[in-house]
């Protein structure tokens, strides 16, 4: 049964790399990247499923040698469960409240940095590389565009299945997939 | 990949037989066929140009990745293992379609590196890193840097060893705006009163950068976890192999300062990152 009083951490699924002053965890199941800064970081690595938060609380008072509100590492938890970086998702505690008013509220009586986990998907290589937003007809060359056939130059390329073509005469080269491609001929 | 029989199959039908060649770059094995009359010298030429140092011939019998060419009515198609990547009316375009993939496949597989779409050079034999995506003006900023006194490293990749060491990877630097702003054109860093750098150096400056009209210079310092966060979007193997990715990244980030800012004309930013160079002390 669900305890939302131990979280546990997961473990499985992620590569862990420690900075200076973060925590860098990397999904490989969703291909995510979440950076915890210290205060999500040391919530984390106390959620052993046995610690109560009660206890974390009083281990990060000692750590810090600050007095902290229970709901600031109940923030943690909740962000940590959001990101899946629990074994079990734990209901929040602040459901209803919106997330700006529960960081007003902690903050005003926090000294410690408030946990701030940030994340994003991690590209794939022809993304890592690829031109951000569609470009303009010009690139698509030899004026292919205006007949709606494939272009030659949304360099370096479009994710499978799509492909570098025109959704219509005039428009724009952008990657679009094949059955549209060939719709548009 | 597309099957073998199919392949032999589409070759019977135009009369002509498989045609392969092999390469290896970075110890990435890659086999190029086609079932059309092709000379791959043309292949050859581009992939020498675009991989610099980087790449030899190897046996038809050693390969892990695989790219196939082949027409279908007056369509030029390219194929990645099972998948059709790229078509075009002109066989040009498909090449340059194949020589990127081929790229790309290297820059995402390579045995020990990391690379990270970005430009690269050295001052006082410390390497500044600029990750962008294309069209962000790298290539422009890079070759202002080397006509202030930059040595040249790469405008397209930053190659990482895995002690966060940079490697040269001196291509031709791919110019846009002197025909049209999207048209390439391939420089020597000699064009612009520079030279390419020969050894591994360590990284003293990782700058996310892009270009806004009258943008003022407001660098930020980052931490390490939130640079590597903003270098993450442009690594190629950050999928592929994570957890050495993730560590030769925190390597870079312990010794380097990363940060980030707008930047107006690459002329103005190109001396202002000379004379930060000659100023800092850095902790490598």
């Amino acid at each position: 049964m669900i305890n939302p009083q131990t979280p546990m951490a997961r473990k499985n699924g992620l590569v862990i790399q420690e900075t200076t002053e973060e925590v860098l965890v990397y999904d490989l199941e969703t291909d995510k990247a979440h950076c915890l800064n210290r205060t999500a970081a040391f919530v984390w690595k106390k959620c052993d499923g046995k610690t109560s938060v009660e206890e974390i609380v009083k281990q990060f008072e000692k750590q810090t040698g600050s007095r902290i509100e229970e709901d600031l590492v109940w923030l943690a938890i909740d962000q940590l469960s959001e990101r899946k970086l629990l074994e079990k998702t734990v209901a929040s505690k602040f459901a209803g409240e919106s997330r700006r008013s529960v960081l007003k509220k902690i903050g005003f009586a926090s000294v410690i940095a408030l946990p701030v986990i940030a994340s994003l998907v991690a590209p794939t290589a022809v993304l890592a590389v690829a031109c951000s937003g569609v470009q303009t007809a010009s690139s698509c060359g030899s004026g292919n565009c205006n007949r709606g056939t494939p272009c030659s130059s949304c360099t370096p390329a479009c994710v499978a299945p799509a492909v570098c073509g025109c959704s219509g005469a005039g428009a724009s080269c952008e990657c679009i997939t094949p059955a549209f491609a060939k719709k548009a001929k | 990949m597309k099957s073998e029989s199919k392949k032999r199959e589409s070759a019977k039908r135009k009369n002509t037989k498989l045609k392969k060649i092999s390469i290896e770059s970075y110890g990435v094995k890659i086999k190029i066929e086609t079932d059309m009359n092709l000379d791959f010298q043309d292949i050859k030429f581009r992939l020498a140009k675009k991989l610099p140092d980087a790449f030899k011939l190897i046996p038809n019998d050693i390969f892990e990745h695989n790219f196939y060419i082949t027409q279908k009515d007056s369509i030029f198609e390219l194929h990645k293992e099972a998948e059709k990547v790229a078509e075009s009316e002109t066989f040009d375009a498909l090449l340059e379609q194949l020589e990127s993939y081929i790229r790309i496949t290297v820059a995402e597989y390579a045995v020990g590196k990391v690379f990270i779409h970005a430009g690269v050079v050295a001052i006082n034999e410390r390497a500044l890193i600029l990750p962008a995506k294309s069209f962000h003006g790298k290539t422009t900023l890079v070759a202002e840097l080397v006509k202030a006194g930059a040595v040249y490293y790469s405008d397209e990749y930053a190659v990482l060893d895995e002690n966060g060491y940079v490697h040269p990877f001196p291509k031709m630097l791919s110019m846009r705006g002197i025909i049209d702003d999207y048209t390439q054109m391939d420089l020597p860093v000699e064009e612009f009163g520079g030279n390419a750098g020969t050894k591994p150096i360590p990284v003293a400056l990782v700058l996310i950068t892009e270009y806004k009209r009258n943008a003022k210079w407001k660098p930020q310092e980052l931490s390490a976890g939130q640079g590597i966060m903003e270098i993450l979007p442009h690594t190629l193997p950050i999928r592929n192999k994570p957890e050495f990715t993730l560590n030769v990244l925190n390597n870079v980030a312990e010794r380097a300062i990363i940060t980030k800012t707008k930047r107006a004309e690459a002329n103005v930013t190109a001396r202002l990152l000379i004379s930060f160079f000659e100023t800092q002390a850095f902790k490598i």
